[in-house]
Parts: C-alpha cells; sequence; structure tokens
C-alpha cells in the first residue's frame, strides 16, 4: 500500500457508497421518485371514482362476468399500482449511469458484479418502499381500509412482495438498460416472471381486507410462495447480473 | 506488456477489428486512425469492456476480461463520455471513484491539482463545458494510477492549454512498466512524449512504431 492509497473498503461499504450515490443523485435530480408518486396518485384516484361507495369489504362488486368480492378488487387495485410504479421506476434504474456514460467507469472498479446489483436493487427497493409507504395511507382513506392488527401483517406482505420485486426488476432492468427500448423492454421482460409473487400479494392482501388475521393469512400458503421466490430470484439476480450487465 | 492474439472483433457481419497479433510496449502509446478505424474498438476490449469475437487480449499473461477483478484494478479507461455523474460535482465524483479504489482523500486533491480543476471542485459534473469534463474524465481515470491507462479522444473540445494539463497528467502518471494507449486526431500532441505510434485503418494494424534516439522503428 502506497502513501497515495488507504486501507481499500469492503464488498458491504463499497456497496454502500454506491447506494448513497444513488440516493444523493435522486435527492438532487428527482428523476424517478415523482413520476412514481404522480402515477400511483393519479392511478388511485381513478379507482376510487369507479368504485361504488359505502359497499363493505366483505360486500360484492357487480363485474360483467357476475360479482367479486370488494377486498378482492381493492387488494388487486393496489399491487396492479405498486406493479406499474415499480416498472416506471426501475425503468430508471441505469439512467443516472446513462446520463454521461457512468456506466463503463462504474464496470471498471475493483467490486464483484454482485455488489452493483445489490446497491441497485436496494436504491430501488427505497423507491419502491417509499411510494409505498405514501400509496397505502391514501388507500386507506379512499377505500376506507381498517385493518387494525392486519397492518402488521400487511407490512410483512409487502416486505416480502417487495424483496422478489425488485430482485426481478434490476435484474431485468440491467438487460433493458443496453437496449434502445429500455422502457418497453422492461416490462415485457419482466411482467411474466413476476406473475406469481403479484397473484400471492393480491391473495394475502385480499384475505387481509377482508378482515382475515395472521393465522387466516399464512393457512393459504402464499407465503411460503413469496418467500421461495424471493430466494430464488435473488440468488438468481445476484449471479446474472454479471451477464445481464455485460 | 499487452499481447493481441489473433485479436478480432466483429459487429454482426461488420469486422470492426481484424484479425491482430501484436504486443504493445509500456510506456506512452498514440493510436492513431481514421474515424471508424477501430481505434475505440480496440480501447475498449482491452479495458475489458468489449469481449473479443475471436482471439484474446492479454496483460502480462493475464486475459482480460472484465470479469476479473484483479484485471480491471490495474486499468484506467476514458471513453468519448466523461464516465462521471452528471449531478455530482467533481469533487463528489472523485472521492467516490477513490474511496471505490482504495485512493487516499490526498490524491484526490493531488489530481484536481493536477488537471486544473480545483476551482471545479464543487461544480456539478453537469455543469462543466465539454473541456472540463474531459480534463475530469482523465482525472477520474489516473486517480488509482492504474498499470494500463486507455484514452479515447482525450484531447477533445480542449483549448491548447487544457491539453497541456492532460499531456502533463500523462507524463506524471507514466512510469516503469506502465502502458499508456490515446487514441487521438491531434497526432501533434501525442508525438511529443509518446514512446510509439500505432496506426489502425478499416480495422486493420499498418504500422507499429516505436521511439528511437533518432526517430521511430518499426516494432512488428
Amino acid at each position: 500500500m502506497t502513501a497515495r492509497q488507504t486501507a481499500e473498503s469492503g464488498f458491504l461499504s463499497k456497496t454502500a457508497l454506491l447506494i448513497r450515490k444513488d440516493l444523493k443523485v435522486e435527492a438532487r435530480g428527482r428523476d424517478t421518485l415523482p413520476p412514481m408518486l404522480a402515477f400511483c396518485l393519479t392511478v388511485t384516484l381513478l379507482l376510487a371514482f369507479s368504485l361504488p361507495g359505502n359497499t363493505a369489504m366483505r360486500g360484492a362488486v357487480s363485474i360483467p362476468g357476475g360479482t367479486v368480492a370488494l377486498a378482492d378488487v381493492i387488494a388487486g387495485f393496489l399491487w396492479i399500482t405498486v406493479l406499474f410504479a415499480g416498472l416506471i421506476g426501475f425503468a430508471r434504474t441505469f439512467e443516472v449511469e446513462r446520463d454521461e456514460g457512468a456506466l463503463d467507469a462504474l464496470l471498471l472498479v475493483p467490486l464483484d458484479r454482485s455488489g452493483l446489483y445489490a446497491a441497485k436493487a436496494v436504491s430501488n427497493l427505497v423507491y419502491i418502499v417509499t411510494v409505498q409507504v405514501l400509496l397505502v395511507p391514501v388507500f386507506a382513506l379512499f377505500f376506507s381500509l381498517g385493518l387494525g392488527a392486519g397492518w402488521f401483517v400487511l407490512a410483512l406482505v409487502i416486505a416480502l412482495v417487495d424483496i422478489g420485486f425488485v430482485a426481478v426488476g434490476t435484474l431485468f432492468a440491467s438487460l433493458a438498460a443496453q437496449t434502445r427500448s429500455r422502457e418497453l423492454i422492461l416490462p415485457i421482460l419482466a411482467l411474466p416472471v413476476l406473475v406469481p409473487i403479484f397473484i400471492a400479494a393480491v391473495e394475502l392482501t385480499s384475505d387481509l381486507f377482508a378482515g382475515g388475521g395472521l393465522e387466516t393469512v399464512a393457512a393459504r400458503g402464499w407465503f411460503g410462495v413469496l418467500i421461495v421466490f424471493d430466494v430464488v430470484f435473488a440468488t438468481v439476480g445476484a449471479l446474472a447480473f454479471e451477464f445481464a450487465i455485460d | 506488456m499487452i499481447h493481441l492474439r489473433g485479436l478480432t472483433v466483429s459487429y454482426g457481419t461488420t469486422m470492426a477489428l481484424r484479425p491482430t497479433d501484436l504486443t504493445l510496449y509500456e510506456g506512452v502509446t498514440g493510436l492513431f486512425g481514421p474515424n471508424g478505424s477501430g481505434k475505440s474498438t480496440l480501447l475498449r476490449v482491452l479495458a475489458g469492456l468489449l469481449a473479443p469475437s475471436r482471439g484474446s487480449a492479454l496483460l502480462g499473461d493475464t486475459p482480460i476480461r472484465s470479469s476479473d477483478e484483479s484485471i480491471r484494478r490495474r486499468m484506467g479507461y476514458v471513453s468519448h463520455s466523461s464516465g462521471l455523474y452528471g449531478r455530482l460535482t467533481v469533487g463528489e465524483n472523485l472521492t467516490l471513484f477513490g474511496r471505490l479504489y482504495g485512493v487516499a482523500s490526498a490524491r484526490v486533491d493531488e489530481v484536481l491539482e493536477l488537471l486544473d480543476l480545483n476551482d471545479r471542485r464543487n461544480t456539478p459534473v453537469g455543469h462543466l463545458s465539454a473541456g472540463l469534463k474531459r480534463r475530469a474524465a482523465v482525472a477520474r481515470a489516473v486517480l488509482h494510477e492504474p498499470d494500463v491507462l486507455l484514452l479515447d479522444e482525450p484531447y477533445a473540445n480542449l483549448d491548447d492549454d487544457a491539453s497541456a494539463r492532460v499531456s502533463d497528467a500523462v507524463k506524471a502518471w507514466r512510469a516503469p512498466g506502465r502502458a499508456a494507449i490515446i487514441a487521438t486526431h491531434g497526432a501533434k500532441r501525442v508525438k511529443t512524449f509518446a514512446d510509439a505510434s500505432l496506426i489502425v485503418q478499416r480495422g486493420r494494424v499498418i504500422s507499429y512504431r516505436r521511439r528511437t534516439g533518432t526517430g521511430y522503428e518499426v516494432a512488428r
């Protein structure tokens, strides 16, 4: 080690540096979160007008094919909104590097590619959690969600969904970043893979909205689906990122 | 120091670099050639950012691959872009890359001074002129004192003073066991201090000459 060098940071420190960098750039540029939030609020407002007022959560809503429980409809609305808001944000994952061609410089730093992946995934997680922290209360207000102790279970569901969502979204964002029509490519690649996780999310959340507790919700096995999905795609993402980004 | 063994790069049916066997020696090599001759492609391959279609590039005995962290650490590369974050200041960018490479903060100050960027330390890179961005990009590339320095048109948009600063940075970085390859159209600027010249045309190396006491000699 020469006088010009210092003890080199480890994997976690370098990953943390890159996360801080992404969040600092976002704080200054506000390029990612505002479009995500604007989309969420607009969609929520439109959905609030589309549902009949004063319907109980267990009540039925008429649809062309018959009726469906209001809890199922609102759970679907919530997760579809999160899904598309997330895709808006994830499509911008590497825009900060594209701006001045920083991706080449980043790819040459002595950090394992899984560190780059983890940094981007955590930054995306921060964005999606920020969106949900604002979106869920707005949903609660517009759709009169009263979950009581169920809020903690909802937080658990959101956490498990988000891990898988950003794992897949970040991986495919790295693939899409190499293409010209990345905003178009990302949903085409990611949506088929994300279907199981969002089915699980809707199933768990509709049970919660219908008044189910942790035992009722857990009994249906969807938590297991989410956990398996998270583990598989976080692992696949970390391993495959190198091939995707190179 | 850098060995090209049957190195070939194709983009679809277009051959950007025709099969090349060559050993590049330490010191500064000026890489010359018209637009589209394969200069940038060669630099990207040497940086490990582009995999050759056939053949290989080796740094010493080690194949140059972007997956090899020890190779990446030894590379300093500037492309046509600055390779920096536009919303971060020059100082923040250099500090970020310095910490990623394990470089002491004093080295950041040194490089800022070397490229006359001290008064731009707190300016966001996105607000800099094209010429200042080039200097900041070179500062980033030499920051960790790489063994191999690859500069793609570092003199673009620079006036004479700024060009001299870039050349001074390369001269200050130069040391035994290190190799720089500088692709440029401004041959005059590089030839004053280059140890060798490499000319490519239509993807083919047509000349590699090393400087001697009295002029240049063919090196291949």
